[in-house]
């Protein structure tokens, strides 16, 4: 750091600013930091009284699980809804019992029957009962409510028929309460990570009650999600919700296992820049941020390597290729755009947060389902496959545009790989940005070469990667399809033998590589700032923590 | 005295010293050239301007150029060769900074590190497994970006752009705002009205709509910048000097001008918009620098110049964002910025009393 403190560095930057105020005002201006003032627990009373202190990013738009789209809004939703089952401490391909105590599948992983525990309860002291969950797939499925997540419960038999008004009587849907205790899901196929799927906000349930006394069921934004009405069943209920500042949750003291919560209550902060954040931990006003600053991990790496946590993180980092423009048509010219790119190069020295160079789509920890080793450096066959599509050395290609959103990262990542195009096979790139709903529709319409892309996986199965791209489906936007694919998929759905399941996607993909409608770039990871006293947090792929088991150590001094 | 009376002759008047008229703009040259502040911006600038045109060439760098393992690296850091030897083909090369060397040793423990860093500074070639570190001859005197590129290279290259944008922009403007208000003021009346209203209109609109339009209309193009932040300007210098104007169409001269039948074309010409020279000026030197940030705000709106092109004012705003951890990404660009705008402010102001033909001749 260049040999001075950041207390001289602060000085100097106080200067400069002063030197070049006529200048700068209007750059300021746009990054002024909201550092807020008014938070009122330290971090030592908060470890005393074991209250959590995190940010989860920007301000939740809802509440209301069935409603909610976002990580943010997820991360909240966590501690005070519980699924059918729930997160374990540290694995997450595993679930551990939830509002059902135990459950059974068939041979073929198609008919499922949960039984909800006796001892479960909403906040509000009604008992949870199969019927809640019925009623809680309903209402997802209600095409007046309008949830964005619908689709995700399109696997239950008759579901989609129900979503689209093809049958009304919502007894034809796969699901049943046997009794109050006893719920069967019956599935269109095989569906051996169900587990993992039911733990998604789509499928969480909400208390009939509340819901329909403050509207119908499809009412959209109604105000049972305040803080006064909202109706728990998970290890916390809601306490306080102020806008733009923070949302607190305490231990609800109905919850089943209310004896195995360690946390008294947590608070979420929502501040949605990254640079704040880190402020406030170093302020010791929060016991975990969402992210680093980027140019922030290496100090951190260096010098308080025990506050920085790097996590796999279930996601993809791509370009879209638009695969109905001339040249980006042909295969070759697809694979070797990929083998151009040194992903090595970039995780290592723009991204520095331990991302992994992306060797196929679908990133390891799927389960049992191993990544894929196809795209890999290889300049030289890059030249060659090149060459053989026609455009030698570059020679008469024509010139292209990478799109991507106005993110820092993004452009530097974009301006680095234009480069190395540039190098490797003389292609000249140009680099346009977007605002984020610009460039939204954009994608969307198709208009476009090269599009920014990223995804991240909604529960622990490779489908949740490999299947939108499908022909035709509305996250793919590519315009590539291939009915070989689509067969692949297709029958990996109708298969009930786990291997031979994954065997299936694994050719899928293999087959998707051969012909990539993406340039891969790298595997995300998940870069955060932790306390030490912060107890069981562990490492998970998909994020989802299951705050019971979460603890806080009273000793420690807050970090400086 | 025996010299005699002395003869009182006038001196013969040599016909080089005769009184000669001279030019407005020999006298402004005259009068600005006393004005050593102007002076030195004038020369400044025309440094600047220089340095931007011609080092890009011999800095030995171009500003698309990326060496992503360099980094950020600071102004004159010592940098390191890390050769890779690879099983196949030629050993890979790649450039580190004094400031990353560390990074490369990260399993090791802190004092480790840093004793094999200071034995590579040190001048050591040094071996870690298939990798061999060693000091190197280059050099980067403003340091490098986040993508290692070499950031003077990349501020003379933003300030041809920024220059470009600026000047190019105001002349548009200026054409434009001078013809529009002394017409408008000249012919007065409904005329006036009218055209005033219509800038009026204008002005109303925000700036980046009316530029979005523009880029929407006629595509994303380098040229349509200067015209479209040109087509915005133009209003402020329209009402000045409309309102220069129409003070000065009262008077005796203009009267004279007119009772000797000149054409109105020609009265706007040769005697009103000459008489306003000076406002046009001055304004004209506070336009540039407006529309040097006008360029850095659409730049950042992704309207204005795309990467790896930059101007100062992408640079600036690039580096706002690192100055923590990076600050001469911030401080170069923003000093070549400064200065120039220094530069032209001073000049303005120079021109201003140069230009002043109520000024006394001297």
């Amino acid at each position: 750091m260049l040999g001075f403190s950041r207390n001289d560095m602060k000085k100097l930057i106080a200067l400069v600013a002063l030197l070049i105020i006529g200048g700068l005002v209007l750059f300021g201006v746009g990054h002024t930091n909201s550092t807020k003032e008014g938070y009122s627990l330290t971090l030592q009373e908060a470890n005393k009284n074991k209250i959590l202190l995190l940010t989860v990013g920007s301000e939740p738009r809802t509440l209301d699980p069935q409603q909610a789209q976002g990580v943010t809004e997820h991360h909240i939703i966590m501690a005070m809804i519980e699924g059918l089952v729930a997160p374990s401490i540290d694995d997450q391909s595993k679930a551990v019992p939830g509002m059902a105590d135990h459950w059974e599948h068939n041979d073929d992983y198609s008919v499922w029957t949960f039984h909800i525990g006796e001892n479960r309860k909403w906040s509000n002291g009604d008992p949870v009962t199969a019927e809640d969950f019925v009623f809680s797939y309903k209402r997802m499925l209600t095409a007046s409510f309008g949830a964005q997540y619908s689709e995700n419960l399109f696997i239950l038999k008759g579901a989609e028929d129900y979503y689209r008004g093809k049958i009304t009587d919502f007894e034809q849907v796969g699901v049943k309460a046997l009794d109050d205790h006893t719920l069967r899901i019956e599935l269109v196929g095989p569906t051996p990570y169900l587990l993992s799927l039911v733990q998604h906000d789509s499928w969480l349930p909400v208390n009939p009650k509340a819901v329909l006394s403050f509207g119908k069921i499809d009412t959209r934004d109604s105000k049972w999600t305040s803080a006064e009405n909202f109706v728990a069943n998970g290890p916390f209920k809601m306490k306080s919700w102020r806008p733009n500042d923070v949302i607190e949750v305490v231990r609800n003291p109905l919850y089943w296992d209310a004896g195995n919560v360690k946390l008294n209550g947590i608070n979420f902060y929502s501040i949605e820049n990254s640079n704040t954040g880190e402020r406030a931990f170093q302020a010791g006003q929060l016991h975990k941020t969402d992210q680093v600053p980027l140019d922030k991990v290496p100090y951190y790496r260096r010098r308080h390597p025990d506050l920085i946590r790097i996590d796999p993180y279930e996601g993809v980092y791509f370009y879209r290729i638009n695969v109905a423009r001339k040249p980006l048509d042909n295969p070759k010219v697809r694979l070797a755009l990929n083998l151009a790119v040194d992903r090595d190069a970039i995780v290592k020295n723009i991204l520095r947060e331990d991302q992994r160079p992306a060797t196929g789509y679908t990133p390891p920890g799927m389960g049992d389902y191993q990544p894929l080793n196809k795209i890999a450096y290889d300049p030289e066959r890059a030249r060659q496959l090149l060459a053989e599509a026609g455009y030698p050395h570059g020679k008469g290609f024509p010139k292209f545009t990478i799109h991507f959103n106005t993110v820092e990262s993004h452009r530097a990542i974009a301006e680095a790989i234009q480069q190395m195009w540039k190098e490797e096979l003389n292609i000249d790139v140009s680099l346009e940005n977007q605002e984020w709903k610009v460039y939204l529709d954009t994608q969307n319409s198709k208009n476009y070469d090269l599009s920014r892309s990223g995804w991240i996986g909604d529960f622990m199965d490779p489908v949740t990667f490999l299947s939108m791209w499908t022909t035709g489906n509305g996250n793919n936007n590519t315009n590539w399809g291939n009915p070989k694919f689509d067969a692949f998929i297709e029958q990996a759905a109708r298969t009930g033998d786990p291997q031979a399941r994954l065997d299936i996607l694994h050719r899928a993909e293999d087959l998707f590589l051969s012909e990539p409608p993406v340039v891969l770039v790298y595997w995300y990871t998940n870069a955060y700032l932790l306390e030490p006293s912060v107890q069981n947090w562990n490492p998970l792929v998909l994020g989802n923590h299951n705050y019971k088991y979460i603890d806080l150590k009273a000793e420690r001094e807050p970090a400086k | 005295m025996a010299t005699g009376t002395a003869s009182i002759e006038p001196a013969p008047i040599r016909a080089d010293e005769l009184v000669q008229g001279t030019s407005l703009w020999k006298d402004a040259w005259f009068r600005l050239r006393k004005n050593h502040v102007a002076l030195f911006g004038l020369y400044t600038f025309c440094t600047i301007a220089l340095l931007c045109l011609v080092v890009p060439f011999f800095t030995g760098y171009t500003y698309e150029q990326t060496e992503i393992s360099l980094k950020a690296s600071a102004p004159m850091e010592p940098i390191f060769l890390r050769t890779e030897a690879r099983k196949a083909g030629e050993p890979k090369k790649s450039f580190i900074a004094l400031s990353n060397l560390e990074d490369e040793f990260l399993e090791k423990s802190q004092s480790d590190r840093k004793a094999i860093v200071a034995k590579i500074a040190e001048g050591e070639v040094y071996q870690e497994g298939r990798n061999t570190y060693q000091r190197s001859s280059q050099r980067h005197v403003f340091g490098t970006d986040p993508l290692g590129r070499d950031l003077l290279t990349r501020v003379l290259v933003g300030g041809r752009i920024s220059l470009a944008v600026g000047f190019a922009a105001t002349l548009v403007s200026v054409c434009i705002g001078v013809l529009w208000g002394a017409t408008a003021g000249f012919a007065g009346g409904k005329i006036d009205t009218v055209m005033m209203r219509f800038a009026d209109i204008l002005y109303a609109l925000p700036f980046t709509v009316i530029v979005i339009l523009l880029m929407v209309m006629f595509g994303r193009n380098f040229i349509l910048l200067f015209v479209a932040i040109g087509a915005v300007e133009w209003l402020n210098m329209a009402r000045i000097v409309r309102g220069q104007i129409i003070s000065l169409k009262n008077q005796e001269f203009i009267e004279a001008a007119i009772s000797l039948g000149l054409p109105s074309h020609r009265i706007l010409f040769r005697h009103l918009i000459p008489n306003v020279i000076g406002s046009i000026i001055i304004y004209a030197t506070l336009t540039v620098p407006n529309v040097m940030l006008l360029e850095a705000v659409l730049s950042f709106l992704g309207l204005g110049v795309q990467p790896p092109l930059s101007s100062w004012g992408v640079l600036i705003d690039e580096g706002s964002r690192t100055m923590e951890t990076s600050i001469w990404l911030l401080v170069c660009p923003a000093i070549f910025f400064s200065l120039t705008l220094f530069c032209l402010n001073f000049l303005g102001d120079g021109l201003r009393d140069a230009l002043d033909p109520k000024a006394s001749k001297d």
